[in-house]
Formats: structure tokens, C-alpha cells, sequence
């Protein structure tokens, strides 16, 4: 027990550690925000300006604008160390690296919550979509989309953030892995504004939390060994 | 007569706005020429105040 | 001081306006009172215009004349501009609301340029932050604010053909209120909101082009106490190898 409180101490310590890194740093959380804000307002142009067809793809929409923002940011969260170089001493830290995993993860859903969040009344104004009755369904799939992409993402940002081309290899080894992520959290949000008419909300929301749990579990096994190299 | 929330909301946010980013301006002046004329200090100030027009 | 009293002035003439348009212009025949947000709702906008103009030609100034001075008349234009637009959008969305039945639309032309307005302004001072030396900075700044306003016209206008290929509604012109045959009183209550606003844009440029230029004064002392620190350094480290035999 003794073990995983250790673990759990160091995991939040890492998060908080990222976290105000986030903050502090060169506006990069707000560009980011800012970036995938620009996205949807393109997504508009591109659509329309037909509003009942951008009403309809409102949520896929959304979920496009998160998966290129969370792309971003979980390069940002490895980026961090590798240009200061401390990503050879996180490695060297006597530590468990699933702590190192868990916190690195932590920080990186928290961002993606904050985006998540913010996006939603953007898409909300922008694609005329009431958002205000579904509020809970919707919160709860952001955080369970979120904790999916920064458990997938840490563990390819960490395999990714000395390679060359890792601007591109990371988008590309990322997004098929999170496709039945993106496919799920776009089909719950379509039910929970629509208030749910085939009772298949809860059904998308479980698929997305076995997802959660099946890379959250292989980010933690394998992220020592990526660290290591 | 629900259009009134939106009025009120409209001139609130504006006015409340640029109200805010005044003062938020004239702070951070005060706090720049603070900082400036103390890390000057032996300097001629004379010479900028010209330039920085009060 | 006299900026002093530009800033009295200016909030005199903002709650004069604002009482005239709230309350002595009466309510419009088919928008109701909504129409009310539209004085400075447009004000708003003209200032915002106006200030990425001012942008756009103090960064070609800069680029002719190296002039530092000219890129913090561009950089308080830009901050200006950002704050302004974000009040033209809020205002153009609350008379959207109760008068379109929504909150945003497409079509409307001088809505959705206005949004990239404001997209291309928060970029340019978010880009302004990545460069530490001013003279690159001010000539960076200077070409991505050019570009910007560049666009804008082009924007405008793809937007009003985009406009024109889809049977949209336009009930409720937001461009009726500039019609020459609009009622006397509301061109007037327009006008007088746009005044103020503008002596508020006045009062803000000024402050914030002195702040601009008191922050560079402190970077520059910054800059020249590192220099002098390095030269300090060199120079003892060349005393100290002529003292050693």
C-alpha cells in the first residue's frame, strides 16, 4: 500500500510540476485553445453557410477541433523537457515510471478537459447547438475523450519527442489509435444533445471508459521502456 | 420584453469592458514608470518624458 | 494631463451617449429595443477598423523609417483593435439573439469578418510575444499585420458571394441602421456613441502607446546592462592576462 501512495505522491507531483509549466510558459496553453477556436471557425466556412448542415455536424466537428488541439498539447507536455534536457533525468530519476506515466497523463487530460470545456460554448455560439440541457452528459464524455487521448498520447509523445519527424509521426501513429475514441465520444455527444432518443448514450460512454482503462493500463506498461531509449 | 437582457447584457459587457481595460492600462503604466525610474534612477529622465508626452 | 482630461471627456461623452441610447431614442418599429445594442455595437466596430488601420500603416511606417516609435503606435493599434472587436462581436451577438433568433449567423458578411478580424489580431500579438529583439520584432510584427489587413477586404467579399449562392433569411439588417434614409434621431444617437467611443479610443491608444514605449525603455536597460556586464568581464579578463608574467 505504502508503494502506491509513493507512486500516487509522485504522479501528482509530476502533473502539478507540468501544470504550472503550462501556465508559465510562452502563452503556448492559450495558443492552443486559440488554435483549435480557429479550427471550428474554419470548419464554419468550410460547411457552410448552411446552418442546419453545420447544427448536424456539430459534434464531430468539436471533437476534430479537440483531437488537433490534444495533438498539440501532449507534443507540448514532452516538449517541455527534451529542450532543456531534462527528459534524460526524468529518465535517471529512482523512480516507478508508471508515476512518471500517470502524472505526465494526468496533466495532459487535465489541458484537454480545459480545452474541451472551452470549446464547448464555442461550438455551442458558432454551430447554433443548445448545449445548456445536456451539460452533464457532455462534461462526462469530454473528460472520458480526454483521459483517452492524454493516455495514448503521452505514451506517443514520450516514443516520439527525439525522433526527426515528430511532427508528423506523432498525428500519425496517434490518430488511428484514437479512432474508435473519436467515433465513440462524437456518437455519445450526438445522443446527449439530442437527449438521448435510442437510450445508446450509456452504451458509447462504457466504450469509451474500456478504452480509457485498456491504453491508460498499456501507456503505464510500456512507458518505461520508451523513457529508457 | 426579453430583448432588454440582451441590451443590458450589450452596453454591460461594453462599456464594463473598456471601463476595465482602462484601468487595467492605467495600472500598468503607473507600474512600468515606476520600474523604469527606478532602474534609471541616475539617468536624465527629462529627456523621455518629451517622448512620452504628459 | 491633457491625456487626463481626454479620459474625463471621453467617459462624459460614453454615459451621455449611453443614456441617450438607452433611454431618450426611442425603440425601433420592428426591432423593439434591441436596436438599441446597435449603437455601440457599430461604434465598436468602426474603432476596431479603424485601429487595424492604424496597425497595418504604422507597421509600413516602421518598415520605411526603423522607427521604434511607429511599432508602438502597430502594437497599442493591435491591442486596441482586439479589445474593440471583441465588444463589435458581443454586441453584434446580443442584437443577434433576440432579433435573428440566434446567437451567431454565417451569412452576414461583416459578422464573420469581424471574427477572423479578431482571429488575425490575437494572432499577431500572441506572434508579437515569440521575438525578444525590437527591431526584428517590430519588423516581423510590421509584415503579419500587413498581410492581416490585406485580407480582410478579401474576406469581406468572399463572404458575400459565398452568401449569395445560398437562399438564406435576412430578416433584420444589421446595415439598415447606416441607411441615409434612416430616422434623423437614431443616425443621430449613432453618431454621438461613435464620437465618445472614439475619444475612449483616443484616451486608450495614447496610454497604451506609453506604456509600449516605457516598457521598451525598461527592456532596453535590460539589454544595455548585459552588455555592459559582458564587456565588464572581457575587459578584466584581458587586465588579469597582462598582469600574469
Amino acid at each position: 500500500m505504502n508503494a502506491l501512495r509513493r507512486n500516487a505522491t509522485i504522479a501528482l507531483a509530476i502533473a502539478r510540476k507540468d501544470a504550472l509549466a503550462e501556465l508559465r510558459g510562452r502563452q503556448a496553453v492559450g495558443s492552443t485553445i486559440f488554435f483549435a477556436a480557429l479550427v471550428l471557425l474554419l470548419f464554419g466556412f468550410a460547411l457552410g453557410p448552411d446552418s442546419r448542415r453545420l447544427a448536424e455536424a456539430a459534434p464531430g466537428l468539436l471533437w476534430l477541433a479537440i483531437v488537433f488541439g490534444g495533438l498539440l498539447t501532449v507534443a507540448r507536455l514532452h516538449q517541455l523537457e527534451a529542450d532543456d534536457g531534462a527528459l534524460e533525468q526524468l529518465a535517471l530519476y529512482p523512480v516507478d515510471r508508471r508515476a512518471v506515466y500517470a502524472g505526465k497523463a494526468l496533466a495532459g487530460a487535465g489541458a484537454m478537459l480545459l480545452l474541451g470545456g472551452l470549446l464547448l460554448p464555442v461550438v455551442a455560439i458558432l454551430y447554433g447547438v443548445p448545449l445548456g440541457a445536456a451539460w452533464l452528459p457532455l462534461v462526462v464524455t469530454v473528460i472520458l475523450g480526454s483521459l483517452g487521448f492524454a493516455a495514448v498520447g503521452t505514451a506517443y509523445a514520450g516514443l516520439t519527442v527525439r525522433m526527426r519527424a515528430r511532427e508528423v509521426m506523432l498525428p500519425l501513429l496517434m490518430l488511428p489509435i484514437v479512432a474508435p475514441l473519436l467515433l465513440a465520444a462524437v456518437k455519445a455527444t450526438v445522443a446527449a444533445v439530442a437527449g438521448d432518443p435510442f437510450g445508446e448514450l450509456g452504451a458509447w460512454l462504457q466504450l469509451l471508459a474500456g478504452f480509457d482503462i485498456v491504453m491508460l493500463i498499456a501507456g503505464a506498461a510500456t512507458y518505461g521502456f520508451l523513457l529508457e531509449d | 420584453m426579453s430583448a432588454l437582457w440582451f441590451v443590458i447584457a450589450g452596453y454591460g459587457v461594453i462599456l464594463g469592458g473598456l471601463a476595465a481595460y482602462a484601468i487595467t492600462l492605467v495600472r500598468r503604466l503607473a507600474h512600468a514608470r515606476e520600474v523604469s525610474l527606478r532602474i534609471r534612477g541616475e539617468a536624465e529622465p527629462a529627456a523621455s518624458s518629451a517622448d512620452l508626452g504628459e | 494631463m491633457k491625456t487626463r482630461i481626454l479620459g474625463f471627456a471621453a467617459l462624459l461623452a460614453v454615459l451621455a451617449a449611453t443614456v441617450n441610447g438607452l433611454f431618450v431614442v426611442p425603440a425601433d418599429l420592428n426591432q423593439g429595443d434591441a436596436q438599441r445594442i446597435m449603437y455601440p455595437h457599430v461604434a465598436s466596430a468602426w474603432l476596431a477598423y479603424l485601429s487595424f488601420g492604424v496597425t497595418a500603416m504604422a507597421g509600413i511606417g516602421y518598415l520605411v523609417r526603423r522607427d521604434l516609435r511607429l511599432d508602438a503606435i502597430a502594437l497599442a493599434g493591435a491591442e486596441v483593435g482586439v479589445i474593440f472587436t471583441a465588444f463589435a462581436i458581443w454586441g453584434g451577438m446580443m442584437w443577434g439573439r433576440p432579433v435573428w433568433g440566434v446567437f451567431w449567423q454565417w451569412e452576414d458578411p461583416r459578422l464573420t469578418t469581424t471574427a477572423l478580424l479578431l482571429a488575425l489580431y490575437a494572432g499577431y500579438l500572441l506572434f508579437r510575444r515569440l521575438t525578444d529583439d525590437p527591431h526584428r520584432r517590430a519588423a516581423r510584427a510590421a509584415v503579419v499585420g500587413l498581410i492581416a489587413a490585406i485580407d480582410i477586404p478579401i474576406v469581406h467579399f468572399s463572404v458575400i458571394w459565398w452568401r449569395g449562392l445560398h437562399q438564406g433569411p435576412t430578416i433584420g439588417d444589421p446595415g439598415k441602421i447606416l441607411n441615409p434614409s434612416a430616422p434623423p434621431l437614431f443616425v443621430l444617437a449613432l453618431m454621438s456613441m461613435l464620437a465618445a467611443f472614439t475619444l475612449v479610443w483616443g484616451y486608450l491608444m495614447i496610454r497604451r502607446y506609453q506604456l509600449a514605449r516605457t516598457e521598451w525603455q525598461i527592456e532596453e536597460h535590460g539589454r544595455l546592462g548585459r552588455i555592459s556586464v559582458a564587456r565588464r568581464s572581457f575587459s578584466t579578463e584581458s587586465v588579469s592576462e597582462e598582469a600574469a608574467p
